[in-house]
């Protein structure tokens, strides 16, 4: 390059007095950037002035020296979640889980020597942030190594049969106060809100053979079920049985003790009578009878009494049936 | 002069900012000449000086760090081969001695992996199985119908053991380190015993299916007893009741027939004609009901009713 060129390039001439107010104007955005600060609604700042904390502000606008003061903001009313044994692979409506590849996580020995596929959630909230901040060094993988421990030692404490059923809520209230604990000897900050069994299963390989029991509990209600019903068809007939029976000895009852009134009425009736005229209602209740049953009879002999030997009259009389 | 001005500005300016330095509150410092420590070291946080460009500043974590140990397989006192993982938290309590025992964390952290792994095989090698997995005595509820014999849990007492044993060993190897806590992380079969022990759990459970389905039978058969036994007494009782409502009918009308024909009058005597007629009328409807069209009769004159033909 020719050195005669750079001898030409002349600093362009700024009039100093035209750009005084935007170049102010900048400065003085540039100030107020590093001297104030914003702290949002849901946090919490610390300030470390020349690397010593000095104070925990609010939410608000606030000022800070530029270079000395260091802020540090934290969430304080976040609430955080851990999950163990799963991930959440799609938050929304419909949450998609992923369950596989955690085994080493959910996998845990029980009291009674088994082992118990445990799935969980804890949430925390960090509630003072001095000492999240300057305290403990990665406070979210603490929070991940003291939350398995825990839960091991609850679930390494109870049956299995226990884990999947009854203790479920025992284990998680004792693992939250057992986890604050340790969290708290380590000066963590931390506030541990809540921790909460998502689900305790059979592990993977044996989960058929609690399926089986569940269908044998299943069939064991069915063949009761079949029982039942035979039961029922069969006693209801029976009653139905029992109670015809019943009927028909009280109609029995009521046609026999009709009779006997009728009969004994008729009787008493009739002898009310007779008493007074007996003679001559026997000679009339007599012919009456014998003029009905004579009428009725065809074959009819009448002997003298004066004969002998009516067996011979008899013998004609059989074989004059049988010539006929 | 007035040309040298501006330089002794920049030196004077160069060697204040090289000896001032700042320690946040999660730091602590070691301040070296030529390499060699030199005045306390520094815990507090704050503005600090050291002589410029002869002093050097190092500087520590003052936070509780990591500490996560590999899965050992160790076996226990009953011969169970079992995967521990353990982790601790540790703190450098004393920067200087740190400094000259292990350097930096590196350092610290494979120093820590020896001390915290040793100790650990040896407490949990003098353990049972049950100690290590429980830890209080108290009586669980199984499949199996006795009660599990507890007493034997252990396990805080295992970690606190641990703790107290890593402790000393820090102490005596004076690393300026202090662990504040070791935790048991996962206890675990290896795969083979794994596989056992989910065969003996699928066993386990066929057992119990079975006994549900012997239990379905067993009901089953009972209830179909019982329906034997409750028909037998429905039909027997009703049987009874019809008996006696009978037997009931059949006394009334043994009452009222004797009642009507023996005619008992107010000193309870029999009245004879009564029983007499009664005699009468029965044998003349006897005689009715005996002969009809094709019976035969033989009669003799000597009877009343042909008294008259004579």
């Amino acid at each position: 390059m020719d050195p005669n060129e750079i001898k030409e390039i002349k600093m362009p001439e700024i009039e100093f007095s035209k750009i005084k107010f935007p170049l102010i104007g900048g400065l003085l955005l540039v100030l107020a950037y590093l001297c104030f600060y914003q702290v949002e609604a849901n946090e919490e700042a610390v300030i470390l002035r020349l690397g010593k904390y000095s104070d925990t502000v609010g939410p608000g606008l606030h000022p800070k020296i530029p270079f000395i003061d260091r802020v540090y903001k934290i969430k304080v009313d976040y609430q955080y979640k851990e999950e163990f044994g799963f991930r959440t692979n799609n938050p929304g409506v419909r949450t998609n889980y992923s369950q596989r590849g955690y085994e080493s996580e959910s996998w845990m020995l029980t009291g009674d020597l088994k082992i118990a596929e445990v799935h969980w959630v804890v949430q925390y909230k960090i509630s003072e942030p001095e000492k999240y901040l300057f305290k403990l060094k990665n406070v979210e993988n603490t929070i991940r190594d003291v939350s398995e421990s825990t839960m091991r030692l609850m679930i390494g404490d109870r049956a299995f049969k226990e884990v999947l059923q009854k203790e479920r809520t025992a284990i998680a209230n004792l693992s939250k106060i057992h986890m604050q604990k340790i969290l708290d000897s380590y000066e963590s900050g931390i506030q541990v809100q809540m921790v909460q069994l998502q689900g305790v299963v059979p592990p993977a390989p044996v989960a058929d053979s609690f399926n089986e029991v569940n269908r044998a509990k299943q069939e064991e209600e069915t063949l009761v079920n079949e029982a039942n019903q035979e039961y029922n068809k069969k006693i209801f007939t029976a009653k139905g049985l029992a109670q015809k029976m019943i009927n028909e000895a009280e109609g029995y009852y009521q046609e026999r003790t009709n009779e006997a009134d009728g009969d004994a009425a008729l009787f008493e009736a009739i002898f009310e009578n007779y008493k007074n005229h007996k003679d001559i209602t026997r000679t009339r209740l007599f012919l009456e009878k014998m003029e009905s049953i004579l009428a009725s009879v065809s074959d009819k002999i009448i002997i003298d009494s004066n004969l002998d030997g009516v067996l011979p009259l008899l013998n004609v009389d059989r074989s004059s049936e049988a010539a006929k | 002069m007035k040309k040298l001005f501006p330089t002794f500005l920049i030196l004077f300016f160069a060697i204040l900012f090289n000896g001032l330095f700042i320690i946040s509150e999660s730091e602590q410092a070691v301040v070296t000449q030529f390499g060699k420590p030199v005045g306390e070291p520094i815990v507090d946080a704050g503005l600090k000086f050291k002589i410029p460009f002869i002093q050097k500043v190092i500087r520590f974590e003052k936070r509780i760090l990591e500490w996560d140990g590999a899965a050992n397989e160790i076996p226990t006192k009953d011969d169970k081969y079992i995967f521990i993982d353990t982790f601790a938290r540790w703190k450098i309590s004393d920067p200087l001695t740190f400094y000259k025992a292990a350097k930096n964390e590196r350092n610290a952290q494979s120093r820590l992996d020896d001390v915290i792994d040793g100790i650990v095989r040896d407490e949990i090698s003098n353990r049972d199985m049950e100690e290590i997995i429980r830890s209080t005595g108290r009586s669980m509820e199984t499949y199996e119908d006795e009660p599990t014999i507890g007493n034997s849990g252990a396990r805080q007492e295992i970690i606190g053991n641990i703790l107290t044993n890593v402790t000393l060993k820090l102490a005596d190897l004076k690393m300026g380190i202090e662990v504040l806590d070791v935790q048991l992380k996962r206890i675990d079969y290896n795969k083979q015993v794994q596989s056992k022990l989910f065969n003996r759990m699928i066993s386990e459970q066929n057992m119990i299916a079975e006994e549900y389905r012997g239990q379905g039978q067993g009901r089953k058969q009972n209830r179909l007893g019982e329906q034997i036994r409750d028909e037998k007494q429905i039909l027997s009782e009703a049987y009874m009741k019809s008996q006696k409502i009978r037997g009931e009918a059949d006394a009334y009308a043994i009452n009222r027939y004797s009642e009507a024909y023996e005619q008992r009058g107010k000193d309870n005597k029999i009245n004879k004609d009564a029983i007499e007629f009664y005699e009468f009328i029965k044998t003349l409807d006897a005689y009715e009901k005996v002969f009809d069209s094709s019976s035969r009769l033989i009669l003799s004159t000597d009877s009343d009713f042909f008294k008259f033909l004579k």
